[in-house]
């Protein structure tokens, strides 16, 4: 019985099963293996040994400079993220009138597709006749070319960022409503204040989403591309060549599959470092209300 | 087990049975829809050997290319061309390729034959035609065609439709600021005077009508006399002081009238197609634009006074001189019909029969690949309906256009003549220096693909 048990099962989910060996573990695998070939689309794969890292470390200045690009992003979006995404959480949890409404206004960028936020900021962001320039004629401000400068496409593009906010933002709003209603109690009945009580209650209790999000935005970042392929193309001067868009004008545009590959292996080799690191740091920081 | 369990564990036992020759049955059926199933397609001659012509028009552009393989269908009874728009065409096409399964013939716009032909995915065309056909045609088309179809001695790729650039100006303009809209400039000295003249600003001092502004140094290295690329040594050429010369001559024009305020001003343009093209609205005097223009502002602006020159050279450049691209067609190595996609592109080109394609070269409003296709009445009576034409006819002639040198890394070389030119723009770099750095990493991912391939891929590739 249990026999046929593990059958009718093994079936049930072999779509699942075989989907996930197919179409994930085996490229997972045939990645790896191409990082150490000269691959072109044209078969068979040539192996070349480490040539493929070691091109990355002393032959491609680009890679370092779209790693740099991405280390600045990701130090400014994440937290950045965090605090507008806490921030907002906290205004939204007030009890106050059109609550839902406003919660909605938040929410829906996050649901807008990226491509077209991308295409609505170009059009935001434009020094001419863009909304953020002619604000900021009205207050004697001429605003800068914004993502045809290189001085400020990448913050453009953090500041893009802050705007889709509401989906991490829904998260904290879930985490708020976690915390028991007595600790808050008990914070009152010992004198504290409204911020105190953001301080010691509501921040502590929140860090294991905090957390959450972090690790996830890192991740996320780390792999930014969709809106500088759509806005910038990676330009001005590469300032905006992140390092997944320059592993896919190497792969797609070069044909270079095997660079890519082995381009794609150091960054997930960086991705589970750093999330390790942020892992071993929890203890410190992060509350599981034990 | 109980007498109750055993019918249960029947029906059981038959509901799986059930359950899994369904899930089989839908698994055979997928299989099925990936391998082998191929979807009905409309042909009028089934009994004709096929030829799968892959192409990237669309709308009015696909339409032309539709008459064009029925006019050809029409004229013989062998083969069927049956032409399919393909978006993202050239990774489809590798992909096809080296999956064994490409079209017979695709037409391409993008830089890569030598690409392509340095990894053995294209058909020489050389080989497809007798060798006295072969010189005959070498010998008729004009210089930019041969050149941007070679690569290594052999011939990959034929046009059907060169671009060229030339200067679209406006008379009113030079008459509203006292000139004579006769006598264009001979020079580019004269040329930037001219332009310092038609330029207009606001009160603020913001740009509202541009004179002249050279963008794209890859434009203006021919007429400087530069080059980018010395087959003989296998070097990029970057830094040859024509090519200097050109970058610095760029910037030093945006730094004059504000490289910041010349973008700010051109971000607030509509796009540059067709009926919106800023040229229309006034936003320049001057602008430095290719052939199709011509029917466009015919069809979109036909009350609009304009004219059309060859850029002038500067002092000691080179006259009728300017960067070409074009539309060409080519022949994956593993094309089953090769002999089929052969006929139809000679058929399309005019290679036998000039005045055939005079008239396909009109419906598309391209340049032709020979004098003769140019000289046949069908495209006079073309150039006569459009005048503005003959200016990019006489360029097309010139021995002074240049076209993309045939390197295997032409993508890569084009992003970092552009990346050194905006680093010039901005002052990140001086034009030497950026032209340098983009040199040395040029010449390295050069140097880079001399790996792999047999054991000795630089030999292959007859890099240095």
């Amino acid at each position: 019985m249990a026999r046929r048990n593990n059958l009718a099962g093994w079936v049930l989910v072999s779509p699942v099963v075989v989907g996930l060996l197919v179409f994930t573990l085996y490229p997972f695998l045939a990645s790896l293996a191409l990082s150490f070939c000269e691959y072109d689309l044209f078969p068979p794969p040539r192996g070349v040994g480490a040539w493929n890292y070691e091109t990355m470390f002393t032959r491609d200045p680009l890679v370092w400079k779209s790693l740099t690009n991405v280390l600045y992003y990701t130090a400014l979006a994440v937290p950045l993220g965090i605090v507008m995404g806490v921030g907002l959480a906290l205004l939204l949890d007030a009890k106050i009138k059109g609550l839902a409404v406003y919660r909605t206004l938040f929410f829906l960028p996050s649901i807008v597709p990226v491509v077209a936020t991308s295409v609505l900021w170009i059009w935001l962001l434009n020094p001419q006749i863009g909304l953020v320039n002619t604000l900021l004629r009205l207050v004697g401000i001429e605003g800068p070319t914004w993502l045809a400068s290189v001085a400020w496409s990448k913050p453009s593009l953090v500041f893009m960022g802050v705007w889709g906010v509401g989906g991490s933002m829904l998260i904290y709003l879930a985490g708020l409503k976690d915390i028991p209603a007595s600790l808050y109690e008990a914070a009152v009945v010992d004198g504290a204040n409204a911020w105190q009580r953001v301080r010691y209650v509501t921040l502590p209790m929140l860090t294991p989403v905090i957390f959450f999000n972090l690790v996830m935005g890192m991740i996320g970042a780390f792999q930014y591309f969709t809106q500088a392929y759509v806005m910038t193309q990676g330009g001005p001067l590469d300032s905006t060549r992140f390092y997944a868009l320059h592993l896919f004008f190497e792969a797609f545009q070069y044909l270079k599959m095997g660079y890519a590959s082995a381009m794609a292996w150091v960054l997930f080799i960086i991705v589970v470092g750093v999330t390790a690191l942020l892992f071993r740091s929890q203890h410190r920081w992060v509350h599981y209300g034990r | 087990m109980s007498d109750e369990e055993e019918p249960t564990s029947r029906r059981r036992l038959l509901l799986w049975l059930v359950r899994g020759l369904f899930i089989a049955a839908a698994a055979v059926g997928m299989l099925w829809l990936f391998l082998g199933y191929e979807p009905p397609e409309e042909r009028r001659w089934p009994g004709r050997e096929k030829v799968v012509f892959w192409h990237m028009w669309t709308s009015n552009w696909a339409e032309v290319v539709r008459r064009i393989c029925d006019r050809f269908n029409d004229s013989q009874d062998r083969y069927e061309v049956v032409p399919l728009t393909v978006f993202g065409g050239s990774l489809k096409t590798l992909i096809a390729t080296s999956g064994g399964d490409p079209p017979d013939c695709m037409a391409q716009w993008e830089a890569v034959i030598p690409a392509w032909a340095a990894r053995g995915a294209l058909t020489p065309l050389d080989t497809l035609m007798p060798a006295e056909e072969w010189r005959a045609l070498r010998d008729r088309m004009y210089p930019a065609v041969r050149d941007i179809g070679m690569y290594q001695d052999h011939f990959y790729g034929l046009s059907t439709g060169m671009n060229v650039w030339a200067v679209y100006y406006r008379p009113e303009y030079f008459r509203q600021t006292g000139l004579d809209p006769d006598k264009f400039p001979e020079t580019l000295e004269e040329l930037d005077a001219l332009s310092d003249r038609l330029f207009q600003y606001d009160k603020d001092g913001r740009i509202t009508r541009i004179g002249f502004t050279p963008r794209w140094l890859v434009h203006y290295i021919a007429t400087f006399g530069g080059s980018l690329y010395d087959p003989a040594t296998r070097q990029i050429t970057f830094t040859n002081p024509k090519n200097v010369e050109a970058l610095e001559w760029i910037t030093s024009r945006a730094d004059r009238y504000g490289f910041e305020r010349i973008l700010q001003f051109e971000s607030g343009l509509s796009t540059t197609m067709a009926a919106s093209w800023p040229f229309i609205s006034g936003a320049y005097a001057m602008v430095l634009d290719g052939q199709w223009r011509v029917e466009q502002l015919a069809k979109y602006a036909p009350e609009l006074e304009y004219r059309v020159a060859p850029l002038p050279p500067p002092k000691g450049g080179k006259p009728l001189a300017c960067w070409s691209n074009g539309n060409f067609t080519i022949i994956p190595s593993g094309a089953r019909n090769k002999a089929g996609a052969w006929a139809f592109m000679r058929f399309w080109s005019g290679v036998d029969k000039p005045e055939r394609a005079a008239e396909f070269y009109t419906w598309g409003g391209w340049l032709p690949i020979t004098p003769d296709v140019a000289a046949a009445p069908r495209y006079q009576a073309y150039c006569a309906t459009y005048p503005h034409f003959r200016a990019f006819l006489q360029i097309m002639a010139s021995p002074n256009v240049q076209v993309t040198p045939p390197v295997p890394v032409q993508a890569y070389m084009m992003s970092r003549l552009t990346w050194a030119e905006d680093a010039a723009l901005r002052r990140h770099l001086s034009p030497r220096e950026a032209l340098e750095q983009a040199a040395r990493e040029t010449q390295r991912e050069l140097e880079n693909m001399g790996i792999g391939r047999e054991g000795n891929r630089k030999e292959m590739l007859n890099v240095k």
